[in-house]
């Protein structure tokens, strides 16, 4: 599948387009966007004290796995549908403190305020710019021919699989540029200030998983540690598959910096769709990707209700065949084997190709 | 966001309610959810009010009487109050005065003219019902009458008469014996809001005069008009509440001699009708905790022109998407440079980015 390129009339058109769209879905925004919200945090917090609860009083394994299905399924709700769309500001027109994106802290290692820099602001700005959108491959895969092989790229496949097992750990980490700190491009003392944030919130995290509840359990607090590393476990594999499913696609298309420069509001729609991709699945499976199973319409209008995206799709599918646009939409696992294959496939020195620039080193 | 839900606590309890490693069980947000959620009134964040009578007061103006949860501050005569009410899933702001003295019961009122720029008090005329809740601010504001026995000049003007009334009782209860004169201007007599409050309360307290201008009749009120209700106005201490151009009759560097000491005012200006349009004019823009005020043209970004004026506000992506910009808007209106939607509702929140000026603006940076 090759990149569409539109000419500068073709994406103003596009754009207009795409405005509108904008436009129309948002008057309809209100009271619905604002309960089911609001039913979804209800949702998280029921499904939280739950798992918490069974891991807590219960005594049999099928108490254990209930109370870590639970938890992880609250975990999930809470970054995903909740946290990600809040701090992308979806619901700031609520004018409600609890979910205030410049207020909200998410219940993971990453601070709300790292997430906001690399995400908000690097990552859907630049949207599969190789060597400036740092979300892409997280200076650790290797998934387009224009990134370096080298002879420890062999070892990818191990790197995402450890990844994908730590990915909050991942993402947390992703702000404070270690790979500058080891090129002895950072000073220690740089890194402990950087990092300071992190060390804060990464230890209230592990008090609250493995020291508080655990402690309150008395004799159960094997079953709670165990169960709360689970249910981690299972948020992160969840959330990494997902994330990686946005991207990195067997379609998913990259850019140059010289491809993205002086781009018009049109050509960096055009960037957004075409390094995009989508999941297809029921409503339950969306709200579990947080909507990200929307990541073309999200990458669109990110600050737009996510539950909102599913209403639009069909209109964006329609605009993008319209302009001869690759519109990538597939069920989880042809699009998450796809992934993996790109992993597997450019552990190996194939498509080499010299950058023509420089990659930024951000 | 002015009614937050954070209450100010003290020592141990503050560290108990704040501290990280008590997660989640001290999440307030949570706690006030499963709290309004069994009882509206239980609410910890700012103050619930049940509505428990309506008045209809003139053709465009109601009084709602409330009674606020128990925690409530009781306010001083001549306070104002932030009412929010939730319209559309949005939390909407708007500030009104008291027109009531504090009671013992606790209840408070405020009257409400009907403005159709303002969503709040259009919803609270057409929605809102007795039984109702609202959520209020502690009560604010300095105008207040100064204490002592000096004679007192209030002077008000359409709804600025609201806190005046509140005034009126509490110096009847406290304060029989001053003097005080009230002058009024309102359109016409239909339009005179709590007439008969006013009446009643002069009916049997000699030491009040109340005269009223009716500007369909008689034109605006002058100087003249206040030398000839009030002749000893040089030794009165005056209290203004009205538009922008009732206070400066008394207030302006260019008003006459001979006129009383202005103790307290409270202004409001006319109402603004924003165009999209109007691009070229420009405005004052201040920043409200930074205290920094620099002009600003329509038809550029605020972040920009911001930048172009030596400030360093947060940004990001300059194309609106990220909200590293965001702040919160006091007052006035902007443009959304993407959409062309205009926002004019007081306390929104606007992205620097991609909105310009349509009017002098409060921003909270």
């Amino acid at each position: 599948m090759s990149k569409t390129i539109l000419n500068e009339t073709e994406l103003s058109a596009l754009q207009a387009e795409l405005d509108g769209v904008r436009d129309r879905i948002w008057a309809r925004v209100g009271q619905q966007d604002a309960d089911h919200i609001r039913k979804m945090v209800r949702r998280a917090r029921g499904s939280a004290m739950t798992g918490r609860g069974l891991l807590m009083f219960g005594f049999d394994p099928f108490t254990w796995v209930a109370g870590v299905l639970a938890l992880a399924h609250a975990k999930i709700l809470e970054n995903m549908e909740i946290g990600h769309n809040v701090l992308h500001g979806q619901y700031d027109w609520l004018n409600d403190e609890s979910l205030n994106s410049q207020t909200y802290e998410w219940d993971i290692v990453c601070t709300s305020q790292h997430w906001r820099r690399t995400h908000n602001q690097d990552h859907h700005n630049h949207t599969n710019i190789v060597g400036v959108d740092d979300d892409y491959g997280y200076g650790l895969l290797r998934l387009t021919g224009s990134q370096k092989w080298t002879w420890k790229t062999l070892f990818q496949p191990i790197w995402y699989a450890l990844l994908a097992i730590y990915f909050q750990w991942g993402v947390a980490i992703q702000d404070l540029k270690l790979g500058r700190w080891w090129k002895g491009r950072m000073s220690n003392q740089e890194l402990a200030q950087r990092a300071n944030p992190f060390m804060v919130k990464a230890r209230a995290q592990l008090v609250k998983d493995y020291v508080l509840f655990p402690i309150i359990g008395f004799w159960n607090w094997p079953r709670i540690v165990v169960g709360n590393a689970a249910a981690n476990l299972i948020r992160s594999l969840w959330t990494n598959a997902v994330i990686f499913c946005g991207h990195f696609t067997e379609h998913a298309q990259t850019y140059t910096k010289a491809e993205a420069a002086n781009e018009s509001r049109g050509g960096w729609y055009l960037r957004q769709i075409q390094g995009s991709s989508n999941l297809e699945g029921g409503r339950w499976f969306y709200l579990m990707t947080g909507h990200l199973s929307h990541q073309i319409e999200h990458h669109l209008f990110p600050d737009l209700p996510a539950p909102r995206y599913p209403e639009i799709a069909a209109e964006v599918r329609l605009i993008c065949e319209k302009y001869g646009i690759h519109y990538n939409s597939a069920g989880f696992w042809r699009q998450y084997s796809s992934v993996l294959w790109r992993i597997l496939k450019y552990a190996f020195p194939v498509e080499r190709r010299r950058v023509t620039t420089t990659p930024q080193i951000a | 966001m002015p009614i937050s839900s954070s209450p100010a606590r003290k020592g141990w309890l503050r560290r108990v309610t704040r501290s990280r490693w008590l997660r989640p069980f001290n999440d307030a947000h949570a706690w006030e959810s499963v709290l309004s959620g069994l009882n509206p009134m239980w609410s910890r964040r700012g103050f619930a009010a049940r509505v428990i009578g309506i008045v209809d007061e003139t053709e465009d103006t109601k009084s709602f009487l409330l009674r606020p949860s128990r925690r409530w501050p009781q306010h001083l005569a001549g306070q104002h109050v932030v009412v929010e009410t939730e319209i559309e899933g949005r939390r909407l702001h708007r500030s009104f005065s008291i027109s009531s003295a504090p009671s013992a019961t606790g209840t408070i009122r405020i009257t409400v003219k009907l403005h159709a720029e303002s969503r709040v008090a259009r919803w609270m005329h057409a929605q809102l019902a007795i039984g109702g809740i609202v959520r209020l601010s502690a009560p604010a504001g300095q105008f207040i009458a100064p204490e002592g026995a000096n004679p007192l000049l209030l002077l008000s003007a359409g709804s600025g008469v609201t806190p005046i009334v509140a005034i009126l009782q509490d110096q009847k209860r406290r304060n029989p014996d001053r003097e005080i004169v009230l002058i009024h201007s309102c359109r016409r007599h239909s339009d005179w809001i709590l007439k008969d409050e006013i009446r009643a309360l002069a009916a049997d307290w000699p030491a009040l005069r109340v005269h009223v201008q009716f500007s369909s009749e008689g034109g605006r009120l002058d100087v003249t008009r206040l030398r000839l209700w009030a002749p000893q106005l040089a030794a009165m201490q005056a209290m203004v509440c009205g538009p922008t151009a009732l206070v400066d009759l008394l207030h302006s560097p260019g008003a006459p001699a001979g006129l009383p000491q202005v103790v307290m005012t409270e202004s409001y200006s006319g109402r603004v009708f924003p165009s999209a349009s109007g691009g070229e004019q420009s405005h004052p823009v201040h920043f409200e905790l930074t205290e920094h005020l620099f002009t600003a043209r329509g038809d550029r970004s605020l972040l920009e022109q911001a930048e172009l004026a030596g400030l360093k506000p947060a940004h990001g992506c300059r194309i609106g998407i990220c909200k590293s910009c965001q702040c919160l808007k006091r007052s006035g209106s902007v443009l959304d440079l993407r959409t062309g939607k205009i926002s004019s509702e007081p306390d929104e929140l606007i992205q620097l980015c991609i909105s310009a000026p349509r009017s002098a603006l409060n921003l909270a940076l």
